[in-house]
This record gives C-alpha cells, structure tokens and sequence, in this order.
C-alpha cells in the first residue's frame, strides 16, 4: 500500500525544535550574568517601639551615646573597640526581658557607620538595641 | 590510482545538551535575586561580627545623598516609609516575614537615617540592617 501523502501529513504537524537550544542558551546566559548566589551580612535588631516614657528607669539601662565621634557608654568616654568589652562585661545574654535592651542616643554629626558600628556591636553581645530619639526625649 | 578515503565528521551526541540548559535554567531561574537598587550608590558600612543573613521581601534603601527608596522606589520622607512598609507588612505575623533589609550609605548623617529606622520599627517590622564584614566575623 501507498502511504506516502500520510507521512507528508505527519511532517508538516511537527513543532519545529532546532531554534530551542538557541533560546534556551540565551535564557542560560541572561540568568548565569543576573544571578547574584551571595548572601548579604548583617545583623537583625527586633527593635522595642514606643515611647520611652513607658521604660524603666534609665540608670539601670546601659545607655550608649554618639555625639559625633565620641562615644560614651553610661557617660565615661569609650571607644569602639573597648565598646564591645565592656557590653560583654554586662554578660546581656543570661538576661531576659527588658534588662537585655541597651540604649542608644545620639547627637551631633553622627555618620551611620558608626552608629553601625554600635549595633552592631550591642547585637554581637546580646542586647536589644532601643533607639532614643529626639522626640521621645522632649516628651519625658 | 589510489581511492580516495572520506573521513566522516566525528558524531557529538547534542540531543540531552537541551535537557541540561533547561535544567541550568531552573536552577539559575530559582536562585535569581535581581537587584532593584542598581540605581542607588550606596556603600555600606563596616562592622566586625556579622552574619549571614538570608535577604528579606521589603527593602529599604538611603543613598550616598541621603534620598530614601523603598522597594527599589524613591519616598520623599521617613512617614512614606511607614506607611508603606506598614501596608507591605499587613497580613504577615512570622518574625521571619516582618523582616525589613536597611541598606544605607556609610557617610549619611543621623538626620536622615534614625527616622528612617524609627519609622521601620514604628510601622512593625524587624530590622536586618546590611553592613561588610570586616576583621573577626563569625
């Protein structure tokens, strides 16, 4: 039996598929150039909100003031470095609750990394950063 | 007169080279993070001890002029930002969802940058802020 028109049928119905590896090499290329596989570093800080009205009082809470490239920890003069030890002096991660929250001030011309530098610091020993800000001080 | 001897081309089996672009695809299709804020120079800050972070759904973003964008779009202010990031934020209850990634230039003053977080924490989410590893890390 003849089948020759059948098969010619049959050939014109095929989805063509030759261009396929083309696409599927520029797709390829586009998401091996756009891919970014690397993490980010940092520090999260679940920050407490609110008024610091509603604090305890601020003598038990170790305060950390920058007022531009000075910083004190409970008013004595620090630096970064020695920042870190004596938080870790504070020995915040056996506390709980609100004694873990460090505060953190500032004033003057304060660049963001240093104040970086300060959460960063206060979240490595366990603390809960709370910032105070220029409005909640004047509301006290 | 000596016959001349065809060579055939070598055969390169190419029919599972496909498979395997579309499965590269998929994989680079599921790992993709595009960076929404090429636009925005930014230099992050330094800091020792940083970890790992896996990257939070809300973004917000203070350049090296101090301008604010949230989710790759410029705001004029730190109320902007709350609202926004509190409506991104509504619905979602796991910490791991109320994550909030800060990126913010190194040299920004505290005028512009503390009532951006404050504005971060007011609207309810959790700050990841994004900084360069630098000397003991763990």
């Amino acid at each position: 039996m003849y089948k020759l028109p059948k098969k010619k049928q049959l050939d014109q119905e095929a989805i063509p598929t030759t261009s396929l590896a083309d696409m599927m090499f520029l797709l390829l290329i586009f998401f091996i150039m756009t891919t970014t596989l690397s993490r980010v570093t940092g520090f999260v800080s679940d920050m407490p909100s609110g008024s610091s009205g509603k604090q305890e009082s601020k003598d038990k809470t170790p305060t950390v003031l920058l007022q531009g490239d000075e910083v004190r920890l409970n008013d004595e003069v620090t630096t970064m470095a020695s920042l870190r030890n004596s938080l870790m002096a504070l020995h915040l991660e056996l506390k709980e609750g609100n004694d873990k929250i460090v505060m953190v001030s500032t004033a003057g011309n304060v660049t963001y990394q240093s104040y970086y530098q300060v959460l960063a610091a206060i979240q490595s020993c366990s603390g809960v950063v709370a910032i105070v800000t220029e409005d909640a001080e004047e509301k006290k | 007169m000596k016959p001349i001897k065809r060579h055939s081309l070598p055969f390169i089996p190419t029919a599972n080279l496909v498979d395997i672009a579309i499965l590269l695809i998929i994989f680079y299709m599921a790992c993709s993070n595009f960076v929404s804020q090429t636009a925005a120079k930014v230099t992050l800050p330094k800091a020792e001890a940083l970890e790992r972070q896996q990257e939070p759904l809300i973004l917000v973003l203070i350049d090296s002029k101090g301008n604010i964008y949230l989710q790759g779009r410029q705001v004029e202010n730190s109320a902007a930002v709350q609202s926004g990031v509190s409506a991104l934020l509504q619905g979602k209850e796991t910490d791991a969802m109320r994550m909030v990634m800060f990126r913010c230039d190194e040299g920004v003053t505290r005028d512009v940058f503390e009532p951006v977080i404050s504005a971060i924490v007011e609207a309810g989410g959790i700050i990841m802020a994004v900084g360069e590893n630098v000397g003991t890390g763990k």
